[in-house]
């Protein structure tokens, strides 16, 4: 037990083998297919099975589906990769990182032995099924039902921000199994083929041009062994899923390709007759970003250490969280105010600098302090949990 | 990757914690610290001698009790913690670790086991006034050779507790012009030396920051620290070590003002309610701890690098740069907090937020550091 900031050597064989494998088979369009989430399509499905197959996936999983047993840091050594390339990641995103603990936490035997290892392949896809119209940072308050009808469960209700769903093989639902209890007590989580009968999935297109979805259940039925863990459990089991999830979210190592940009920009930039480069306004600008990714990636670093030492964490992944989120607006405002009236072309049109990266970048940042929890509520939780102060 | 403490340096912390609690035992005593010619007791100094800590970190032959820099770094969060006054982080990490890594072996043998016992006190001068800030190059205090001897002659500015050292240790240009990256050498000098003069400057944090005039000094030439014309990278090398030592009193610092407003905020009854259940109190809370959890692993980080002979140029850089404005943020979210119980000089506030100012400034400001972190990133 001491302070130590390095990773072991096997880590770094590890790290160094992916690296190597990313270098040569990630494009940038497969990149974006995760990160801007337009959908995995074939050759981000392609991608997935080529990542499985050089032997990079699952080593932070249990062998007996087909992982190698090793810590959780495997895994977020993989995603800090390919954040660092154009901010991918993991192609079945939602299944890799978020789902798939929970399922191996609460699911049945009979569950894992079914999802785990299609997982590990990178096989399947999730979408999360959790918000709705009149549930946001609410959660608790949604109104989707499940009805026990024999040897199923009949699903009624409405989705909105499922964001993977159109091309997601399961939907990863929550709805209600008890109405007449506390919300906390009575949702349940469930594993509901995406196709199934009686759902309909509309297009929501963000204001940075990603696909998200708002989803309909009429009469749909789910088989009872689709139900994960117990029922009414749900909502707890997405509350202890909940400091895990930040953990492989909010990857700092995205932000590095963006960092990179803005210094190369300003090497390469003259404003009367001087580099960018050499104005110390620009100078102490991007010097900001850089310090601003230093403490990120700290922050991340120490909170996934936490997890992976089992240590109960409180508030810790939600500071990741909320600074990572929020550095994101800082990062894209100061590097537009370095890239002046060009920061406003677009990817494609005449003079777009980046190739249009940080205009996209700034249309999608505003989504970061809300999506997955506002910061309001990651403050109160932070106040709460991590300092002790009182409900109000 | 590991983010904990060793057994040792958790004795440290306790020890400090509990030693300092009771030296330091009221605000009224810290006015009267801020007010003292010294600034410090000899009943404290005694006391943090005979535990050992000016040898923390200097090896057993020099009658140090051969911990790391970390070790150090450990105690320095604790006396941030405590607000303690006094020269120790001048004459152990300005003077003695200068020592350490520029002297002789006949240097640190006669100086070295003096600090570890406290019966030697030290401090550097190195800024002047002609907006030299950190940078060796622009030192336009002079040392000539005549003879066996150097004459210098200049100003230093904010030498931290010149005017109780023994020994100053004075960077001085020895050849070369303005502007040269070398030709700046360290020299050792007795501050009872015909030409010295040390004035106490009046400062926000009351802590003894000094002017140190150098009026045709005659030292002789085994006082050179170091090689000479060759200070520079001893110079840098220090000021990265006092960076990160600064960090960790900042941390320390901002941990006790954290906790003094989040225990205020849960007994403080307004409209008939804690105002920590409101949650415009609770984001500042939140805020508070969002930048100590960053300025915790940032500064152990940059120790650890520099512990570990790592290339530690940017993120000690990125460490001063963040917990400056890290520790000042918090300062002023403590303020808001107590509202104007803590405006009071009575009160624990502003003793804390009068420091967060005078370490944001020292060994290089956040602007400062942010310029050499652009460095770092090849702009």
């Amino acid at each position: 037990m001491a302070w130590d900031f390095g990773i072991s050597k096997e880590e770094e064989a590890y790290r160094q083998k992916v690296s190597d494998f990313l270098d040569k088979e990630l494009t940038e369009e497969i990149a974006r297919q995760s990160w801007e989430d337009l959908g995995l399509d074939v050759e981000g499905r392609a991608f997935a099975k080529k990542l499985y197959a050089a032997g990079l996936m699952g080593w932070s999983w249990p062998v007996e589906y087909g992982g190698k047993g090793l810590p959780p840091i495997y895994d977020f050594i993989l995603i800090d990769e390919l954040g660092k390339r154009w901010g991918a990641h993991v192609p079945n995103d939602v299944a890799y990182t978020m789902v798939g603990h929970t399922i191996l936490r609460r699911g049945s035997a009979e569950m894992k032995k079914e999802f785990i290892p299609q997982i590990i392949r990178g096989e399947i896809e999730f979408g999360l099924g959790y918000t709705e119209p009149e549930a946001g940072s609410d959660l608790a308050n949604m109104k989707m039902t499940a009805v026990e009808d024999g040897d199923y469960y009949v699903i009624n209700g409405q989705k909105t921000f499922n964001t993977e769903s159109h091309y997601s093989e399961y939907h990863w639902l929550a709805a209600k199994t008890d109405t007449k209890v506390s919300a906390y007590k009575g949702i349940s989580l469930f594993i509901v083929d995406q196709r199934a009968p009686g759902i309909t999935i509309r297009p929501m297109i963000t204001m940075s041009g990603e696909r998200t979805n708002e989803i309909f259940y009429d009469e749909v039925k789910v088989p009872k062994n689709r139900l994960v863990g117990e029922k009414n459990k749900g909502f707890y089991y997405m509350m202890e899923a909940l400091g895990s999830e930040r953990n492989y979210v909010f990857v700092p190592s995205r932000y590095l390709p963006y960092l990179n940009m803005i210094v190369d920009y300003a090497k390469n930039t003259t404003f009367k007759g001087v580099p960018l480069a050499e104005n110390p306004m620009v100078r102490d600008k991007i010097a900001q970003i850089a310090v601003e990714i230093d403490m990120s990636t700290l922050l991340a670093d120490h909170a996934r250490w936490m997890e992976w030492n089992h240590l109960p964490m409180t508030c810790e992944p939600e500071i990741t969280k909320v600074f990572v989120s929020e550095m994101e607006q800082r990062m894209v405002d100061s590097a537009m105010q370095i890239l002046d009236q060009f920061c406003q072309l677009k990817e494609g049109s005449k003079w777009a600098p980046l190739n249009g990266r940080m205009e996209w970048e700034f249309l999608h940042s505003f989504m970061t302090t809300i999506g997955a929890g506002t910061s309001e509520v990651g403050r109160t939780v932070i106040a709460q949990r991590g300092l002790g102060l009182p409900r109000g | 990757m590991d983010f904990t403490y060793t057994e040792e340096q958790k004795m440290i912390k306790e020890a400090a914690r509990g030693f300092l609690e009771k030296a330091c035992p009221n605000v009224e005593w810290y006015l009267e610290m801020d007010n003292d010619e010294k600034g410090f007791t000899p009943e404290l100094w005694k006391g943090m001698a005979e535990l050992g800590w000016m040898g923390i970190m200097f090896p057993e032959k020099y009658g140090g009790i051969g911990g790391s820099f970390l070790d150090l770094v450990v105690l320095l969060e604790e006396m941030g913690y405590a607000a303690v006054p006094g020269p120790f982080f001048s004459t152990v990490l300005l003077g003695g670790l200068t020592v350490l890594e520029a002297g002789t072996e006949a240097q640190k043998n006669d100086l070295l086991p003096k600090i570890a016992e406290g019966k030697c006190l030290l401090t550097l001068a190195l800024t002047e006034a002609a907006g030299t800030v950190y940078d060796p190059a622009f030192i336009e205090t002079t040392a000539k050779a005549a003879g066996d001897n150097y004459i210098i002659n200049g100003v230093k500015l904010f030498v931290p507790d010149a005017n109780v050292s023994d020994v100053i240790i004075v960077a001085a240009r020895t050849s070369g012009t303005t502007g040269d990256k070398d030709g700046i050498s360290l020299f050792l000098v007795d501050s009872k030396t015909p030409g010295v003069k040390s004035t106490l400057l009046k400062t926000t944090a009351g802590d003894k920051l000094c002017e140190v005039a150098f009026d045709a000094v005659t030292v002789s030439k085994d006082k050179i620290l170091g090689s000479l014309n060759g200070a520079g990278a001893v110079i840098a090398r220090v000021l990265q070590y006092a960076a990160v030592g600064k960090c960790a009193e900042m941390l320390g610092g901002s941990q006790k003002v954290m906790e003094i407003t989040v225990a205020y905020a849960k007994e403080r009854v307004q409209f008939g309610k804690p105002i920590g259940a409101y949650q415009a109190v609770q984001h500042h809370c939140a805020n508070q701890k969002m930048a100590i959890e960053g300025s915790t692993y940032i500064t152990y980080k940059a120790a650890w690098m520099l512990c570990n002979g790592l290339p530690a140029t940017r993120i000690v850089a990125s460490a001063k740069a963040w917990v400056s404005e890290a520790y000042k943020k918090v300062a002023a979210i403590g303020h808001q907090i107590f509202g104007g119980t803590g405006y009071i000089v009575e009160h624990p506030m502003p003793i804390y937020s009068r420091r967060a100012k005078a370490a944001e400034y020292a060994y290089g400001n956040a602007n400062y550091h942010r310029q050499l972190v652009a460095d770092e990133l090849g702009l």
